[in-house]
């Protein structure tokens, strides 16, 4: 399924929930993150996050799309190129 | 074949670096890519790349294979996880098939049938109605896979006349050659089906199959993927004829997306970029698949392939390599 991912957290932490992400999706924003995942690394995804986070203070939001779906976006201002699987 | 992950394709110089137990992309000439690499299904990579021991030790943690091209396009090699689906069963199941002279003949006949099925299918119909008929009749009569090879090789050197009356000029094959690749249109086709034999061997490498146990390629050569081989003659016409067709009708390819010497011809930079995106949406194309009842990529076609071949090789179910049926 189709995974849009935003998070939350202390400065401090940052960095550690920016490289647990990059380990699953792409990273398109500053702390927004897309990209296929199945229902099994979604679950995977979800435990590595929690270890990372404290969850009295941190938040992170995940939008799941349904399979096959894949939402259309509109871009403003600079916005890092859309994630390719041609380089 | 398993979902979310994607094929990712390399089409300039670029290192691959291993960072946060990720993968990262550099580039001289743009910026750095992370990949997640749960995302990687596997890499081909078409230009130069540089990697080193700990995105090796990190690609077969996660079980990726990345296939490598060469400056000319031709296959060059692969970097190979180790095996994760080992069946001694299958593999002793598949020797015997391929040591019984009968039950591999069998296979190397229906095969070149379907290869030559599809190339009529993909080229013309009628135009190649005459050589197929011929084709059948030789392959009844062969008793062995040289006279099978040798009843294919008639049989296509009459298609890619036929396709030679469908293309531009400066695009027509004048025969197939090879290593190098002699003019534009053997350029594309040597690409094409370079990367089809990678697809394939990842396909196989899902299965049990041993890649080096062949049914119409010599099994004996060695550092070859017979199989493999033997597996991407039906996929080829699928992805080649039918591309090269298609691009210059459409007249998608130009001239300057070949680098032409006097005798020998290659994709240029811009060229190997845009085949290799067409590719890969072709191989994302799905149609309905009759007996899955459901709708199939065709990439996945090339893994139903192998698993159809394992399934002959263990049970005895008959093997009917695949033929383009819509």
């Amino acid at each position: 399924m189709y995974v849009v991912v935003v998070y939350d957290t202390l400065a401090a932490r940052n960095p550690k929930i920016l490289r647990t992400c990059r380990k699953y999706l792409h990273h398109v924003q500053r702390s927004v993150f897309e990209g296929h995942l199945s229902d099994a690394q979604l679950r995977r995804f979800h435990n590595a996050v929690e270890t990372v986070l404290d969850l009295a203070y941190d938040s992170v939001l995940v939008y799941t799309f349904p399979p096959g779906a894949v939402p259309q976006r509109l871009e403003w201002g600079a916005v890092e190129p859309a994630p390719t699987d041609v380089l | 074949m398993p979902a979310a992950a994607r094929t990712y394709w390399l089409t300039s110089p670029c290192r691959i670096r291993r960072k946060d137990e990720s993968l990262i992309i550099e580039r001289d000439n743009a910026a750095n890519v992370h990949i997640p690499v749960t995302d990687v299904r596997d890499i081909v990579a078409c230009a130069e790349t540089d990697l080193n021991t700990a995105v090796i030790s990190l690609l077969n943690r996660h079980r990726v294979n990345v296939h490598f091209l060469s400056y000319y396009g031709d296959y060059a090699g692969s970097l190979l996880t180790s095996d994760t689906s080992t069946s001694g069963e299958t593999v002793a199941a598949q020797a015997r098939t391929a040591g019984d002279p009968h039950a591999s003949v069998a296979i190397a006949r229906s095969i070149v049938d379907a290869c030559a099925f599809n190339v009529r299918r993909v080229v013309d119909r009628k135009l190649l109605a005459r050589p197929y008929t011929v084709l059948r009749e030789s392959i009844e009569d062969s008793t062995s896979q040289a006279q099978l090879m040798g009843a294919e090789g008639t049989f296509r050197r009459s298609a890619w006349e036929v396709i030679d009356t469908k293309l531009p000029d400066w695009l027509q094959l004048n025969g197939r050659s090879r290593r190098p690749p002699r003019n534009a249109g053997n350029a594309f086709i040597s690409y094409v089906n370079g990367i089809t034999y990678a697809r394939v061997l990842t396909a196989v490498r899902l299965t049990p199959l041993h890649s080096g146990i062949a049914f119409l390629h010599g099994t004996m050569e060695r550092q070859r993927h017979s199989l493999v081989l033997d597996l991407s003659e039906m996929f080829k016409p699928l992805m080649a004829e039918r591309l090269l067709l298609r691009m210059a009708s459409r007249n998608q390819l130009k001239e300057h997306h070949f680098d032409r010497d006097t005798n020998q011809a290659m994709l240029s930079d811009t060229g190997r970029k845009l085949v290799v995106q067409t590719i890969r949406d072709e191989f994302a194309v799905t149609v309905t698949h009759r007996t899955l009842a459901r709708n199939v990529a065709y990439d996945e076609l090339l893994y139903l392939d192998a698993l159809a071949l394992t399934r002959h090789c263990l049970e005895g179910t008959p093997y009917k390599p695949f033929r383009i049926w819509w």
